[in-house]
This record gives structure tokens, C-alpha cells and sequence, in this order.
């Protein structure tokens, strides 16, 4: 037994080391996981469909200042700000900028309704059953995400925008 | 110090550095020669795995962990943080729209404010309690392995004469003179311990009884049975591992299981209430459930499955079964309980009829859902497009109509209609299918002239679909709960044969007619003194079990 003291020792405290660590470092990572994505985070993956039935994944999107808008027609806060957006991305376009705008699983026609009223065109992703509010854990509506291109989040804005508050944002994802 | 010290014994056997009691003849090594109390047994006195003259870094880490004084103090930090835990509620107690950081401060002010700052509300899930369950973990692995692998070698190759200090200091002894040819005597002794179930090693006039040596395994079973089980728990941290979540699900409709590929379809909710004469006085007149349970399709996704599928799921049916309190439906390891219900009713569809006001003809009845309602509409002579559609209808700020939420709480539609008597583009015609919208918004002025020509209404409450109830699923699974199982199962037979058996052992040599007897045991040493009298008797020998008692502090 002897001569295999030493690699039991090191086989068990390195069994140790792995198993542990694996169990403390969840525990540190799922304590990050509550709430939405802060600033500095990735925001979470997503495939939706647009208006025309095109998939887009985020991370289609890498490399190009994004901005990921969730929005509903039954928050009024979030009706208000989208002619805002709809005038920043008109202004913001050529130089790179992407909106993608989330609508909050809610039907077709009330979406449909909704974009041909304020003629936005920025693409309207549609959720489905809610499931990508909840992976970014949204609590109050509209939330807004400011990614750049390297798909870090740079701001994180609750609440209705004005144009100036999207400008000046914008204004740093694009530097 | 350790070092210097000389571990070769007078016998000639080499002993490892930390030996208390030589490994073979049993002298004792570390102490004045003087010393003629009781020895101390444990471990027959060998020496500890880890114990070495000059640990390296490697040794160093491993002897912290080695030390039963350091396991029980982590023992002992564990229980009293666990503690700790059960001040306030945790976290993980509480259902939806919970936040931690509001709660505890709304709730039990500054206390419940720290609580929550120092991570308590937690406790169970920190990084500090894991952290102190790995190391008891760490620490039941290194103290066992460096325990019994010398115990178990010392005791697999005992030597049979015994050193005589080594007899004479045990805690059960006897000294006396026998008569006669001691070979003999030996042999018949030896007869009477085999008739107490003692496997019997003698070496001319030396002898070794010993019975029962499974019984010292017992704790390093219960050991494993420990690491076993708290490994599982760790395992709980797996992915699909472990999950505890809720569902809620409105009757007829079928939602997916977050976190897995099933999806579940609520068929029907029905509740029964107690009746009033069923009630003691005092809860007479109150709503009380006697029971309640879904009736619930299990399915399994097969494609389009996922949060990243975009088209509808295909479903497959797995399993049907009525759910209540207590029966859950169970399939590959998921487990649904009845957890909860609302009776509050929301409207699904409606089944209206378009109305010529004029001539009293109708047509109809068509089927309109409250959620993604169909477009188009082809009644009689009239064609109707859907054209906007509200599920809580409302007027905004600047007078158009908006929705004030995402569920069908005041649903409106609004059609456009075309047929005989309306203009060829079509006239608007808003509906409210509840009668209290119907009048709270005024849904003929809304409508003004083509209010006089048709009407969309609905026949009787046949033709209004409600979702009476909502049923709430607790959605279970766990994965470690067997391991744990098996670790409880093994750890408690560990304790069974650690506790019921004892280890005996008796050795005895007789120089010159004299004889020494010395005996050992783990506990009950009132039976081992039973057994070294009951022998002695039946040899010839008569004494009184008690003066067998050599002091130490025995029971």
C-alpha cells in the first residue's frame, strides 16, 4: 500500500477539488443568475420570428451595437417610446445601429395592428408563451438593453425613454 | 522530535513513525516502562496513515483533514450556521414575483435586513455551506482511509503471543497459577470460548480468541454510506438533476414544462366542496374544498421542441391521469402534485350570432376564441374581417383605444363588416362579448348607425366557453433522492453492525505454570468479563466476573 500512498492522496484530494469546486463555483455562479442581465453580462440567447416569419438569433447580431427593446401595446409607457426609437434608428442606421424590438407574446393581429400604426421599421420580434421574458427575468415593462458589439451589455434602461436618453446611449455603443 | 524517536521494537519489529503499540507483539512504545494503567486500544495502537516524520505540503493538507478534532469542529460550525437558517423563512419558500431584497426589510425590519445582507436568507444554497459540507465530505473520506487501512492490516495479521506488558495492562485481566500440563489446559479452554462462538489461534501455551472483527467495519460502512449521501446532495446542483417549479394551467389549455420536453394539458379541474352540515358550526357557511384534482395529459415534445423553436410544438401523449392531493402523476422521474387551484372564471371563447336587426334573420352561430382569433368571417350575405382586437379594452390618453393587459380580462373586437345595406369598404362594428363591458363602454354609441341595422350577440350561455378553473402543478424532480436512499440504507447498516456486535478479543500465555489473560473489547465489557469468567469456570478456573476488572473507566 505504501508506495501508492501518494497517488491515492493526490487521486482523492484532487476528486475532491473537482467535485467541490463544481458545487461551490454553481453556487456562486446561481446566486449571479436572479434578475435581468446586468451591465458587463452577455444578455441570454434567443431565436425569434419577425412580423415576416424570419428567424433572428442574437447572436446573429454579434459585432454590431444592439439594442434590445421588450415592449407591449397594453403599456403605455412602451407606446410612447417607440416612435422614439423609431426616430433613433432612422437617425443611428447607417451607422450600424440594430434594433430588435420584442413584443410580449402578445397575437398576431394586436402586433400587426400596433406596428402598421406607428410604421416602424425596425424588425418586431414576436415571444412566444412569454419564455424569453422569462430567461431575461423581466419584472416591469418596457426594459430596454443596450449590447455592444463585442455582446456585452452596456446599459440597461427600465422605464419609458425619451429620445434624448436613447441618443446619448446609442452615442456610447457606437464609439 | 518524531523523528529522533526509535520505532524498531525490542522483538524486532519495525514500526512505522506515530505507532503507539507495537504492531506485533503489542509492547507498548511511546511511554514510561513504569506506566501500569489500562492501554489505550484504539486502532490496536498502529499508527495512522498520514503520520510521517516531515510532511510535505501535499501531507500537510491531508493531515488537516485527517484530524477527527477538525471534523468535529466543522461538524459543529455546520449544525450551528445551519441553524442560523431557520431564523427567518428562505428564500426558496416563496412562489412567484418574490423579491428578497424587499421582503425581508418590509417584513422583520432591520433584523430581516441584515438577514438578508449576510446571505441567511440562503443559507442552504451560499457558497459558505456548500463549502462546509464538501470539507465534512473531504474529511469523512481522509479520516476513514487513514484509519482503517492500518486497522485492517494490524488486525489481519495479529501475532498470536502477545508482549506480556501488552497483557497484563488491558482492561480485562487475569493472573494465576496453573497446575498440570499447560498445552492441555489450553486446548480445553480454548474448547469452552469456541462454544461462545470465538475462532480460536493458539502457539504452544499462547492463545488468541477473537470474534465478531466484522463489527469494527461497521463505521467506515456507515462512512460510506455518509459520502454516498453527500455526494447526492451535491448532485442536486446536476443539470435535470433536480427541479422544483410550478405551473399554472387554465382548463383545456395545455402549457410546456419549463426546463424539460413535457408539455401538460389541464383536461378538466373539479373541485367538490364540503357541505354545510359535513362543517363543525364555527366554519358553517365558508367555502371549504374536500377535494380537488386535475384530470392531466402528460406529453412528450418530438419536434419543434425548445425556447428557440419558432413553429408550433408536435405533441405526443404519454401518459392520462386524474392528479389530486397526494397521487401525483408520476413519468420517468417527473413527478406533478395537485398543488393549488383558482375557481375564478375567465372567458376562453364565445359562439355569437350576427343579427339582422331588420328582418329578425340571423346567422351563426361562429366560434370566437378571446386569444388569436381567426381573421375572416363569412356569415350569411355579410362577409366580417377582424380589424383590431383588445383583451382588456381601454381608452388612452389621447382617445384611442388600447389595451390595458395581456389576458382577457374586458376583451373587445373590433370587425369590419361588408354585405347588403353597408358600404363597400366596409363599416367598423366594435363587440364586447361580456355584458359588462357591453354597457360600461356604451357598445351602441360606440357603433351608432350600423347599431340600428345588426347586432353581434350571443344565445345563451351555452354558447359562452369559459375556463372555469385553473389548476396550479407542483412539477417535481429528483434524481439524487434515490442515492440518497441508498447512502441513509447504507450508512444505517454501517450503524447496525458497528453497534450490535462487539469485537472481542482474549489473549493468553502461561510462562512457568503462570498464567496471563488479558481480554479487549470496544464496548459491553461486562459481556467480555462474562466470557473470560464463563471459560475460566469451565477450565477450572472459578472468579467473580467483576474482579476481572482491571480500572480504565469500563462499563
Amino acid at each position: 500500500m505504501g508506495k501508492y500512498r501518494k497517488t491515492v492522496q493526490i487521486v482523492i484530494l484532487l476528486a475532491v477539488l473537482v467535485v467541490g469546486g463544481y458545487a461551490i463555483g454553481n453556487t456562486l455562479f446561481a446566486a449571479k443568475e436572479e434578475g435581468i442581465p446586468k451591465i458587463g453580462e452577455q444578455p441570454p440567447e434567443f431565436t425569434l420570428a419577425d412580423l415576416q416569419g424570419n428567424t433572428h438569433n442574437l447572436s446573429d447580431y454579434k459585432g454590431k451595437a444592439v439594442v434590445i427593446n421588450f415592449w407591449g401595446s397594453f403599456c403605455p409607457p412602451c407606446v410612447k417610446e417607440m416612435p422614439e426609437f423609431e426616430r433613433q434608428f432612422e437617425k443611428w442606421k447607417d451607422s450600424g445601429l440594430e434594433i430588435l424590438a420584442i413584443n410580449l407574446s402578445e397575437d398576431t393581429l394586436t402586433v400587426n395592428n400596433f406596428v402598421r400604426r406607428f410604421d416602424l421599421s425596425y424588425p418586431i420580434l414576436r415571444d412566444v408563451n412569454r419564455k424569453t421574458e422569462h430567461k431575461y427575468g423581466l419584472e416591469s415593462y418596457p426594459t430596454t438593453f443596450f449590447v455592444k458589439p463585442d455582446g456585452t451589455i452596456s446599459d440597461v434602461f427600465v422605464g419609458g425613454m425619451t429620445e434624448k436618453d436613447i441618443d446619448s446611449r446609442v452615442n456610447q455603443l457606437l464609439q | 522530535m518524531l523523528a529522533l524517536h526509535n520505532t524498531k521494537c525490542e522483538c524486532g519489529h519495525q514500526n512505522a513513525v506515530g505507532t503507539v503499540l507495537c504492531e506485533s507483539c503489542g509492547k507498548p512504545l511511546m511511554e514510561d516502562m513504569e506506566n501500569d494503567a489500562p492501554l489505550e486500544m484504539r486502532y490496536d495502537g498502529v499508527a495512522r496513515r498520514s503520520q510521517k516524520s516531515n510532511p510535505n505540503p501535499i501531507d500537510k493538507i491531508w493531515n488537516f483533514f485527517s484530524s477527527v478534532k477538525i471534523a468535529v469542529y466543522l461538524i459543529v460550525i455546520t449544525l450551528v450556521t445551519a441553524m442560523f437558517g431557520t431564523i427567518y423563512p428562505q428564500e426558496g419558500s416563496f412562489l412567484n414575483n418574490f423579491k428578497p431584497s424587499v421582503y425581508y426589510e418590509e417584513t422583520y425590519g432591520l433584523p430581516g435586513k441584515l438577514y438578508y445582507k449576510l446571505g441567511l436568507s440562503h443559507t442552504y444554497d451560499s457558497w459558505w455551506f456548500i463549502t462546509l459540507l464538501v470539507m465534512i465530505g473531504t474529511s469523512l473520506v481522509i479520516c476513514s482511509l487513514d484509519r482503517v487501512l492500518p486497522l485492517y492490516r494490524a488486525l489481519s495479521k495479529q501475532q498470536i503471543r502477545k508482549h506480556l506488558r501488552f497483557i497484563t495492562r488491558q482492561k480485562t485481566v487475569y493472573a494465576g497459577q496453573v497446575e498440570g500440563n499447560t498445552d492441555e489446559w489450553v486446548k480445553e479452554f480454548s474448547v469452552h470460548l469456541k462454544k461462545k462462538g470465538y475462532k480460536i489461534h493458539t502457539d504452544g501455551s499462547a492463545l488468541l480468541a477473537e470474534k465478531n472483527r466484522f463489527s469494527r467495519w461497521g463505521p467506515y460502512i456507515n462512512h460510506i454510506g455518509l459520502i454516498l449521501f453527500l455526494l447526492a446532495i451535491l448532485g442536486r446542483s446536476l443539470p435535470g438533476w433536480q427541479m422544483d417549479s410550478y405551473v399554472n394551467i387554465p382548463d383545456g389549455d395545455t402549457v410546456p414544462i419549463e426546463g424539460t420536453n413535457y408539455y401538460v394539458k389541464n383536461e378538466k379541474f373539479t373541485v367538490e366542496y364540503y357541505k354545510d352540515e359535513e362543517l363543525p358550526p364555527e366554519l358553517q357557511g365558508t367555502i371549504r374544498a374536500k377535494k380537488y384534482e386535475t384530470n392531466a395529459i402528460l406529453y412528450k415534445c418530438t419536434d419543434n421542441c425548445g425556447d428557440d423553436a419558432t413553429g408550433e410544438p408536435v405533441l405526443q401523449q404519454v401518459k392520462q391521469q386524474e392528479i389530486e392531493v397526494n397521487h401525483p402523476l408520476k413519468h420517468d422521474g417527473l413527478k406533478l402534485y395537485q398543488f393549488d387551484y383558482d375557481v375564478t372564471p375567465k372567458l376562453k371563447s364565445v359562439s355569437p350570432m350576427l343579427v339582422n336587426k331588420e328582418t329578425g334573420e340571423s346567422y351563426g352561430p361562429f366560434e370566437l376564441p378571446m386569444k388569436d382569433a381567426p381573421l375572416d368571417y363569412t356569415l350569411g350575405p355579410y362577409k366580417m374581417k377582424l380589424a383590431a382586437n383588445y383583451m382588456e379594452f381601454g381608452i388612452g390618453e389621447d382617445g384611442e383605444p388600447v389595451t390595458l393587459s395581456r389576458d382577457p380580462n374586458a376583451p373587445a373586437f373590433i370587425f369590419l363588416i361588408t354585405g347588403p345595406g353597408l358600404p363597400e369598404k366596409g363599416q367598423p362594428y366594435i363587440y364586447f362579448p361580456m355584458q359588462k363591458d357591453k354597457e360600461k363602454f356604451d357598445q351602441d354609441k360606440l357603433n351608432a348607425s350600423i347599431a340600428d341595422k345588426l347586432e353581434i350577440k350571443v344565445d345563451g350561455m351555452d354558447n359562452v366557453h369559459f375556463a372555469e378553473a385553473s389548476t396550479y402543478l407542483n412539477v417535481r424532480k429528483d434524481k439524487a433522492l434515490t442515492y440518497v436512499w441508498y447512502g441513509a440504507a447504507i450508512s444505517m447498516l454501517g450503524l447496525l453492525l458497528g453497534s450490535y456486535w462487539q469485537h472481542r478479543r482474549i489473549w493468553l500465555r502461561i510462562d512457568d505454570g503462570r498464567l496471563s489473560l488479558g481480554a479487549h473489547t470496544n464496548k459491553n465489557w461486562y459481556g467480555m468479563r462474562a466470557d473470560v469468567a464463563y471459560a475460566l469456570r469451565k477450565s477450572g478456573i472459578a472468579v467473580e466476573p467483576k474482579s476481572l476488572d482491571n480500572g480504565g473507566n469500563n462499563a
